[in-house]
């Protein structure tokens, strides 16, 4: 449970640590904490199967996060240096910083806003629906939504989602009052303020919101569903938790017949350490997670571990992501309340007649005056740009998030010209839109606007994508091992004990916010696993 | 916050910077404060940095010499002019970037702005004003049947 110290220090929820010995081999090594590895974890504890969870971050809890834009980012972004390429425009405006990720325990689901929209089923027979795109490297994904549909059942419960299982939905705020008049005045009709994975009411031990409008700089109460507040603390009052933060891990080793058999990671001394196991899951977040397994190379996977398909890496995909901040002629103050409790997903569907495949979510969105100025549009100066900050307390804003196409060329690779803090190669990203991504992005923009006009905007900013939140397919699902890393169950198709769990294996991006397919994806393959485990099979 | 020059900058140099940093970034609403502040930031930045250093050392020496007239002499329009005309060059990206991260993360500036900074010690905002916008009727917060 919670230990409340009232509103200006925050809330800790505690996780028991039992100490497993580094030599022995009777356990599972899950590698990062975040949606993924929190969630498998837990799931694996749940079962009685002792769990070493290694976190390369800090253990950060309610109390340290800070209502503070950038001493937040600094406290709990992934900052180790990243290189990228491509035409994309992040290359230019954040050329070292590709993605937008947490290093804490936790990982970036202490970050996340919220949203928790199902993925379709049509989005998971991505290739049959969408046809043989120019360019991209569309797969039907291995499972149905059937597969999926128990597991979201399960995920939804565990994380509270509003509008779902007796959970009350969320007030509307501010910003929400704008974008749902503009979607009802638009037409549009499947509008809300949620699914969202934050507690309108208390529920698990876990507060209700109070709407402080601080979310991507980790909640200091605990009313938003992170695996520092729910999976983790589970998993710890089960006993058969290890969990290490600032342990990053640098190679996942093998057995001469090319099992895993540990890994070696570098504590918060510096000092190179071994963990063995029995089995070993990577939920890194897919630039680490591609990163690990290349890194891992050795004679035997000369390649990288599990990359015989040369799939390690590539069909990198970060949605489709753009934003629009409107200036109204009244005040808005978007800032107060919950950061994306709002959702139209009318334009979410697959519709050929719109000119491009797939589809997208409106979400609303706010970010504090020095993140707007970072990110409303980078680049910019001058007049223009300061009469959009001057509208600050006037402006509404919403994001647009949608499936980007896989390319084998969108792509993690290691950048050997550079190296981190420990002397390791650093990921380098490459990444060149796909025109299916430009096509949807302009519908988006103007959809967007087209919200914002029908309740009276009196101008707009329309914000290019800016360093992912989202970041999937490095190592995707595939049915045949050629065309992919891992199977349905998320099993590296080259080695039967070592397994994925975070938005690597995603075949196809889909629509919606990654989050809670995440969390189901994890929750069937730490069952799936603890039977292989109870059958002797790994 | 300080506001006094670094040891080696001219005192001319940080109001040629601070006029600079107003005509790139121009509030009305905004005092000299924040403006100042971005300017030592950048200072502060330069001693740390050889290369933004000599950057700005010939950077500024530009500023005063493409108006055809000192920088500060100049109008609004034509300082912006010259800004334009510079806006390519590694010293402008240089100094664009550095206030991008530092005017809007001033709290003076957020308070011109109308945000309301760090909430949770006050509660949030469920009893402070969340949902007070009325200028739109209230909409459905539940999923269409």
């Amino acid at each position: 449970m919670a230990s409340t110290n009232g509103h200006g220090a925050g809330n800790v929820f505690p996780i028991d640590s039992k100490p497993i010995d580094q030599d022995e081999r009777d356990c599972v090594v899950v590698v990062g904490s975040g949606a993924g590895g929190g969630t498998i974890a837990n799931q694996l504890c749940q079962q009685g199967i002792r769990t070493v969870v290694l976190e390369a971050g800090p253990h950060l809890t309610g109390r340290d996060y800070v209502n503070d834009e950038w001493e937040a980012f600094n406290q709990m972004a992934w900052l180790d240096p990243r290189t990228t390429s491509g035409s994309f425009r992040v290359a230019r405006d954040f050329p070292n910083l590709p993605a937008w990720t947490v290093k804490a325990v936790g990982g970036s689901s202490t970050h996340w806003a919220g949203a928790t929209p199902r993925f379709k089923d049509h989005e998971l027979k991505a290739r049959t629906t969408y046809g043989d795109l120019d360019g991209a490297s569309l797969l039907d994904w291995p499972i149905s939504l059937e597969d999926l549909e128990p597991h979201y059942d399960e995920a939804e419960k565990r994380m509270g989602v509003t509008h779902r299982w007796g959970r009350p939905p969320l007030p509307a705020n501010n910003n929400y009052k704008v974008f749902a008049n503009g979607a009802e005045r638009v037409g549009y009709k499947r509008y809300a303020t949620g699914p969202y994975g934050t507690n309108a009411e208390p529920y698990d031990g876990r507060p209700g919101s109070i709407q402080d409008g601080f979310n991507f700089q980790g909640d200091k109460d605990g009313s938003k569903w992170s695996t520092l507040v729910s999976e983790l603390p589970k998993a710890g009052r089960t006993g058969n938790l290890d969990l290490r933060a600032q342990a990053h891990v640098v190679q996942i080793t093998h057995d001469t017949r090319g099992r895993v058999d540990g890994v070696l990671y570098v504590d918060r001394d510096g000092a190179l350490q071994r963990q063995r196991a029995g089995a070993v899951v990577v939920a890194c977040n897919a630039i680490e997670t591609a990163r690990l397994l290349l890194l891992s190379a050795s004679p035997l996977f000369p390649d990288g571990l599990a990359n015989s398909s040369d799939q390690v890496g590539r069909n990198y995909m970060r949605h489709l992501t753009a934003s629009i901040y409107s200036r109204f002629d009244k005040p808005v103050r978007m800032w107060r309340g919950e950061t994306m409790a709002g959702l139209i997903a009318d334009e979410s569907d697959h519709d050929e007649d719109r000119g491009f495949a797939g589809g997208y979510y409106m979400e609303m969105l706010s970010l504090g005056p020095a993140f707007l100025a970072a990110f409303i549009d980078p680049g910019a100066w001058g007049p223009d740009f300061t009469a959009a900050m001057d509208a600050y307390e006037h402006t509404a804003g919403m994001w647009l998030v949608g499936e980007d196409m896989p390319q084998a060329t969108n792509r993690v690779t290691l950048n050997a010209s550079v190296t981190d803090q420990h002397g390791l190669p650093v990921p380098n990203v490459h990444f060149d839109d796909h025109p299916n991504d430009l096509a949807m992005r302009e519908h988006a923009w103007a959809a967007g606007v087209a919200v914002y006009e029908a309740v009276g905007a009196l101008g707009h900013v329309k914000t290019p994508p800016y360093p992912a939140t989202h970041n999937l397919g490095t190592a995707r699902m595939s049915e045949r091992p050629e065309d992919g890393v891992v199977n349905e169950w998320g099993q590296a198709h080259d080695v039967p004990n070592l397994f994925v769990a975070d938005g690597s294996v995603m075949t196809t991006g889909a629509a919606a916010n990654p989050t809670l397919t995440i969390v189901a994806l994890a929750m069937r393959t730490g069952d799936h696993l603890g039977e292989r485990i109870r059958s002797g099979a790994v | 916050m300080a506001t006094v020059a670094r040891p080696g900058v001219q005192p001319a140099q940080r109001t040629l910077l601070t006029r600079m940093v107003r005509v790139m970034f121009p509030h009305d609403r905004f005092p000299d404060g924040p403006y100042q502040r971005t300017a030592d930031a950048i200072l502060e930045a330069a001693a740390e940095d050889v290369r933004l250093r000599a950057q700005l050392d010939q950077g500024l020496r530009d500023l005063d010499a493409a108006g055809g007239a000192p920088f500060e002499g100049l109008s609004d329009e034509q300082a912006l002019d010259v800004l334009r005309g510079m806006s390519s060059t590694a010293f402008f990206e240089a100094v664009r970037a550095k206030t991008i991260l530092t005017l809007y993360n001033d709290p003076e500036v957020w308070e011109l702005l109308g945000w309301e900074g760090a909430s949770y010690s006050k509660g949030g905002y469920v009893s402070r004003g969340f949902a007070d916008l009325d200028w739109l009727p209230d909409p459905r917060i539940e999923e269409a049947s």
